[in-house]
């Protein structure tokens, strides 16, 4: 019997050894270890050994049929492994990736959605206003004299019925002082229009940003460091910026912010970016009439106010050259920003 | 403006000061330098030694020069002007000549017409000093062969001043404002303000004023002058800053003009009839200007008049008959203050920019007046002879000067924000030339910005700069307004479209009137596009009521770059009027798609193109809940559906969708069919707006039956599945549709039925269905379809 069960557990071994396929397993599974295998036959003959040897033979049984199970399992996993190994050998992983449909936002957007997170960080709160204005808010509210250029028809859209496409986004400054009482501190991005004819560096339509904060005792030294810090964040915290003394109608002191930026490989020189001030009392008093309260006594609070070119800092932040990229919208340029 | 560094040493010494030092003063003054323009390199005088004839060509000359070298140098050369012994500008061979429009040219060895040019002799215009492209630029005799013409015009800096001051308009202003921020001495101004003629008031015969535009007006009468060429030092000084020299009385005036700021003009006495007369035009009258154009006036003009005729627009230019040339031999010259608006509304009316108006209509310092008539005639007594009346005829009064301004300095330290000391706020205002008594400070009369003490605090605070302001950062909780909340639910759309592989786009929303008929947003009744009354060309005068016209333009514009797959979205204001001529403003959202449903490539090379149902997919993905497109007549569109959220009376109406009739779309050249919708952002958010909640999870399977109905073509798969939302059946708890089938060729399917099928899933929350008690809802689901919209089951 003891012979008869390692005979078995030798032929199992080396069956089980050559096998190179799934069914063949299974079928030597079926003759070794089914119900009429080799062993389950073998097992019957228990019955008829001694009762002296049972234990012996017993043990040689299990012995057996671990043996066999353990080489299966084995086997089995050689298989499934070799399986695997077969059904991915084929894949090339340097093709060309499956293709995802791929959009971007607009350069303006990224450039806005940076600039209104770095402000609103800085307890700014979002306000507009509507783009066609009365000339009362977009000029004689902002102390513009009667017969500033600006104010030209051939300078600004006009409506028959005497309203004009806002001519910058200082008007939002207006419009939330009619509203809102001190402290104020906005932001405003939107649309401004001038009677320009479209070339590298002009469009008709572009894209500003408006700031606006009024307490008590605001000073000019507010105003340099909310802008130096705003700059810096969008620029980098080498960024220079310097005041430069300026003049607008609505501000009083003016200046222009130029910034120069530290790229590599590129000689720094200044640039550009933005105007401010100190709100011009005039303002104040025009919008005290409009209201009809002292709530903006320019006595009693003061504010500053700063502009800026959202196509301008496009340009800068991406070096684009011409300013008709951003409304032709070719969408391999709109590609290159998403 | 174009100010010469040589001329501003005049009255101060930057000698010390580098170019980019001096940039910095000006620049910190509050004067932009927009360009600095010097001559070209390699240009030098040169003298004509000899001039003859070119054996081939009759236009041309071979002559020798005198470079300074010590060797004659040989030049072919075209013009004419010119006499042996003259000096000329010589370009050496390497000289680098804008030619224009951005372009520049070299020079080089060469023949001409077969004889050897070792350089070119210049004009003024190519080398950039004036216009004067008329033959060569006689330099003055007096220079030394092989000087480089750099050292006789340094270097010149374009300033732009800002409107409020005028008093910059000038060298000597520059300078004066130059030597306060620099500390330093300013010299040879003795005649600003400093008039020692005596006045005489004019009789009606000589000056008379019915304007009240001239509050003052001066003239000077020399006779006997001698009218020539200048001297070579005034004509270097008037090229330098690119004015061509005219005749010696002339370039005097202008040389005023551009040294005090002070516009004159020199009347030939020959030409006039009768005495000065300065009124308003009349209506209509024509006026030849001296740059040889009739300008038709208005009675807001003001002109100076003789008694019969209008000889100048004030202020503004002279007349082409009454100015003074070589046969001119007694001379008016007119000084005068006329009020900065009138100057302005003319010149901007006719379009007419001279240097004169130019400063008028700023503000000339009115107590300048006489002295700048001294000054002209100093120089025209020197230059051209003659004999001058002892008197200056005036008539009117000077305007008053600038009141004193009481300026508190505690005022002044908080506006800025720094702890200005008072001797440091006194020192800057009297630098600026302020004297101050009893706290108030008394601006000289060519200030005449500042009236009120922010103005005050405005120079203190450009001349101590706000590099010394100290920097404060502070900030404060801001609430969401309105805005916020539009614009963080704009983002988060813009992310989800983004993510979907749209490409956000920004048109102009200025657009034609042809392009209004692209308009698919909801159209209100009675509301109308918006035109503008000054628009820059037909291409863009109406602003946008719908987005999708640009987005189309937009669109075309891709196809023809090689773009014919397209999601494209933008966001933006449209602009319509409402029937009583009100404007109403409005945030939309459009979209746009066309061309292949996903990038072709290898795992897809033939894609195919999106349908409705693309676009009503990504219309899904705004809304959480859900929504309805709601078939609709609309011509503008095939399949034009109203965009609908919410349910029953709360349903918002917030777009339309469909698809471009595709005889436009050929227009556009998109081959492909192209999807269009555009939503009101704003209703889309109050739809959207709703809380989201949890809402627990099932906890037993539910049990699915498949229906497959025919259904007539006519019966939309809408109506099916609102029959559906409407049946009454408490375990129902979802339907798919999974197949559709449709044959009309009729062999399958009757050609005018199809097939739907539907997947429907029952569930109940609190155990699990039976078998029985699934087909008993099931049955009567059926039941329900068949006799509510008569379908048949396959």
């Amino acid at each position: 019997m003891l012979t008869e069960l390692e005979a078995i557990k030798s032929d199992a071994l080396s069956a089980i050894e050559a096998i190179t396929d799934e069914s063949s397993l299974e079928e030597a599974r079926v003759g070794f270890l089914g119900k009429k295998g080799r062993l389950t036959a073998a097992s019957a003959g228990m019955r008829d050994v001694p009762k002296e040897q049972k234990k012996d033979v017993g043990q040689k049984l299990n012995e057996v049929r671990t043996a066999i199970t353990a080489a299966l399992e084995e086997k089995g996993a050689t298989l499934t492994a070799a399986k695997d190994a077969a059904a991915f050998a084929t894949i090339d992983p340097t093709m060309p990736a499956r293709a995802l449909p791929s959009g971007g936002l607009h350069p303006l957007t990224h450039v806005l959605n940076e600039a209104v997170a770095v402000l609103r960080r800085m307890g700014f709160a979002l306000a507009e206003g509507p783009e066609i204005e009365t000339e009362w808010h977009c000029f004689d509210a902002l102390n513009t004299p009667e017969d500033h250029p600006a104010r030209n028809e051939s300078d600004t859209f006009y409506f028959e019925n005497g309203k004009l496409l806002r001519t910058h986004t200082s008007s939002v400054q207006i419009r939330t002082m009619e509203k809102e009482v001190p402290p104020v501190r906005i932001i405003a991005p939107g649309s401004a229009f001038r009677r320009d004819e479209i070339d590298a560096t002009h469009l008709s339509a572009f894209h500003q940003l408006e700031g606006l904060y009024v307490d008590k005792n605001v000073s000019l030294s507010d105003l340099k460091g909310t802008l130096e810090y705003f700059f810096r964040e969008i620029f980098g915290s080498k960024t220079e910026v310097r005041f430069r003394p300026h003049f607008f109608p609505f501000t009083e002191p003016s200046f222009e912010v130029d910034l120069k930026l530290h790229a590599t490989g590129k000689a720094a020189k200044w640039i550009e970016i933005a105007g401010c001030g100190i709100v011009d009392p005039a303002v104040f008093s025009e919008v005290s009439n409009q209201r009809g309260d002292a709530a903006y006594d320019p006595s009693e609070i003061s504010g500053f106010a700063f502009g800026m070119g959202i196509d301008r800092l496009a340009m800068i932040m991406y070096g684009i050259p011409d300013l008709r990229l951003l409304i032709e919208n070719d969408v391999r340029f709109l590609g290159q920003f998403s | 403006m174009n100010v010469s560094l040589k001329w501003l040493s005049d009255h101060v010494d930057f000698s010390e000061y580098s170019m980019s030092e001096l940039d910095d003063l000006l620049t910190f003054a509050g004067i932009e330098v927009e360009g600095i323009q010097s001559l070209p390199d390699k240009v030098v005088v040169a003298e004509v030694l000899s001039s003859d004839k070119h054996p081939d060509a009759d236009k041309l000359s071979v002559c020798q020069v005198d470079d300074g070298s010590g060797t004659p140098r040989q030049i072919v050369c075209g013009a004419k002007n010119y006499q042996v012994g003259d000096k000329v500008p010589l370009a050496l061979p390497g000289c680098v000549l804008d030619a224009g429009e951005g372009k520049t040219f070299e020079i080089k060895e060469g023949k001409l017409r077969g004889v050897d040019s070792l350089g070119m002799m210049c004009a003024a215009s190519e080398i950039g000093l004036t216009d004067d492209a008329d033959g060569l630029l006689i330099l003055n005799p007096d220079l030394e062969s092989g000087t480089p013409l750099s050292e006789v015009y340094p270097a010149v800096f374009e300033l732009e001043i800002t409107p409020n001051r005028p008093d910059c308009l000038s060298h000597l202003g520059v300078a004066r404002e130059l030597a306060a921020l620099a500390g330093k001495e300013l010299s040879g101004v003795s005649h600003h303000g400093n008039s020692e003629t005596p006045y005489r008031r004019a009789t009606d015969e000589e000056i008379r004023i019915s304007s009240e535009n001239c509050p003052f007006y001066s003239a000077r009468i020399i006779r006997d002058v001698k009218v020539a060429e200048s001297p070579a030092w005034l004509k270097e000084k008037l090229e330098s800053i690119g004015l061509r020299p005219i005749n010696n009385v002339v370039d005097i005036t202008n040389y005023v003009l551009m040294e005090m700021g002070q516009p004159l003009h020199a009347f030939d006495m020959a030409q006039l009839e009768g005495g000065i007369h300065v009124r308003s035009a009349e209506e209509g009258e024509e006026f030849l200007a001296l740059d040889g154009e009739t300008y038709s006036l208005i009675a807001e003009d003001m002109v100076i008049a003789d008694s019969k005729k209008a000889v100048a627009l004030g202020g503004v230019m002279g007349g082409e008959k009454s100015g003074v040339t070589e046969t001119t031999t007694d001379i008016l010259l007119e000084a005068a203050y006329f009020t900065p608006a009138a100057i302005r509304r003319t010149a901007r009316r006719l379009n007419l920019h001279s240097d004169s108006s130019y400063r008028f209509e700023r503000g000339v310092d009115p107590y300048q007046v006489a002295g700048a008539s001294d000054l002209a005639v100093k120089w025209i007594l020197e230059l051209a002879g003659g004999t001058v009346e002892k008197e200056l005829q005036v008539r009117g009064e000077l305007p008053a000067g600038p009141a004193a301004v009481a300026l508190d300095n505690d005022y002044v330290r908080s506006v800025i924000g720094a702890e200005i000391p008072d001797e440091t706020i006194s020192s800057i205002l009297t630098s600026l030339g302020m004297e101050e008594t009893d706290g108030a400070w008394q601006m000289p009369t060519y200030r005449l910005d500042l009236p009120r003490p922010v103005d005050l605090v405005e120079e203190v605070a450009r001349v101590y700069g706000l590099d010394k302001v100290p920097s404060i950062q502070k900030s404060w909780f801001s609430p969401a307004s309105k805005a916020d909340e539009s614009f963080d639910f704009a983002a988060k759309i813009q992310t989800g479209l983004r993510g979907l592989g749209f490409f956000e786009t920004r048109n102009l929303k200025l657009i034609s009137e042809a392009q209004l008929a692209d308009n698919v947003a909801t159209n209100h009744r009675g509301m109308s596009p918006i035109r503008l009354k000054n628009p820059l060309n037909d291409e863009q005068d109406y602003l946008r009521p719908g987005i999708v016209p640009g987005l189309l333009a937009t669109a075309e514009r891709n196809v023809r770059f090689g773009n014919p797959d397209l999601r494209l979205f933008e966001m933006g204001r449209v602009f319509t009027a409402t029937p009583k001529g009100g404007e109403v403003e409005h945030e939309h959202l459009a979209l746009l798609m066309t061309g292949a449903r996903s990038p072709r490539g290898w795992a897809n090379g033939k894609p195919e193109n999106v349908d409705i149902h693309d676009l009503r997919a990504v219309l899904e993905s705004f809304s959480p809940s859900g929504l309805v497109l709601n078939p609709v007549e609309d011509d503008r569109m095939l399949c034009a559906c109203s965009i609908e959220i919410g349910n029953g009376k709360k349903a918002a109406k917030i777009g339309m969708a469909g698809i471009l009739p595709p005889a436009r779309a050929r227009e556009l050249d998109l081959e492909t069919p192209v999807m269009v919708a555009e939503i009101n952002l704003k209703k889309l958010a109050a739809a959207s707006s709703q809380d989201l909640a949890y809402a627990e999870l099932p906890k037993f399977p539910g049990s699915s039956r498949d229906v497959a109905m025919l259904v007539p073509v006519a019966l939309s798969a809408g109506e099916v599945a609102a029959f559906l939302a409407a049946h009454q059946e408490p375990l129902l708890q979802s339907v798919e549709l999974f197949d559709v089938f449709q044959d009309p060729s009729g062999e399958k399917l009757p050609a005018d039925k199809r097939s739907l099928a539907y997947s429907i899933t029952y569930r109940a929350e609190d155990r699990t269905l039976e078998a029985a008690e699934v087909e008993k809802a099931h049955a009567k689901l059926l039941d329900s379809l068949k006799s509510g919209l008569h379908v048949d089951f396959r």
